[in-house]
């Protein structure tokens, strides 16, 4: 398994892929609330993956130097996830609130996929050894 | 009603939120205080053992706004 930071740098890298690919859906498709919706969603699961991995590190480095650490921002990341239904709520001629909950869980995917793929990688080179 | 089925999905998808990550960070202490050489290891399994564990109460969230104001 790879360092965090190296982790949440490639899934950095996905996610400003995926969020470039859905910008330029809704500059260049009719479908202009979805794709706003889905670039509302998919930034908010960014910011918590960002949010979760300061925070864990934050830990880390506090058990390494005998301190103590009194929260990891669960509550923080599930406002973060209320206010962003809340403005799709608030103007759905603007966001579409189904795309918005679909990008939610873009990080999980991207996490989910690149496991796979670590796991097949590590499988393909103990049958090379 | 909404207000009542809104309270429950957020309060249990908080509660088994809560339990589950008390026991990934309880037991990723433990192991970074055994073995501080697998420290960037376990940190990393509890990364992504967090962010799984808080996909269930984001969705409670949503379905409690949705329950809420829709």
């Amino acid at each position: 398994m790879p360092d965090l930071e190296l982790l949440y740098n490639r899934y950095k890298k996905y996610m400003y892929f995926i969020l470039a690919i859905v910008a330029l859906g809704w500059g260049f498709t009719v479908f202009k609330t979805f794709f706003a919706g889905l670039f509302l969603g998919i930034s908010v699961s960014f910011l918590n993956l960002w949010l979760l991995k300061q925070r864990t590190l934050r830990l880390s480095k506090a058990v390494q130097k005998n301190k103590t650490v009194y929260s990891i921002g669960t509550f923080s990341r599930l406002a973060y996830v209320a206010l962003a239904v809340l403005v799709a709520l608030k103007y759905p001629d603007v966001f579409h609130l189904i795309a918005t909950i679909i990008g939610f869980t873009v990080s999980y995917i991207v996490i989910f996929i690149d496991l796979i793929v670590l796991f097949f990688k590590k499988q393909f080179r103990q049958e090379e050894r | 009603m909404g207000a009542l089925a809104a309270a429950i999905a957020v309060g249990l998808a908080a509660l088994g939120a809560g339990l589950g990550n008390g026991l990934i960070v309880s037991k990723t202490v433990e192991g970074m205080a055994r073995q501080p050489e697998a420290s960037g290891l376990l940190r990393t399994t509890m990364f992504i053992g967090i962010a799984f564990v808080e996909a269930i109460p984001i969705m409670g969230v949503v379905i409690a706004f949705i329950a809420i104001f829709l």
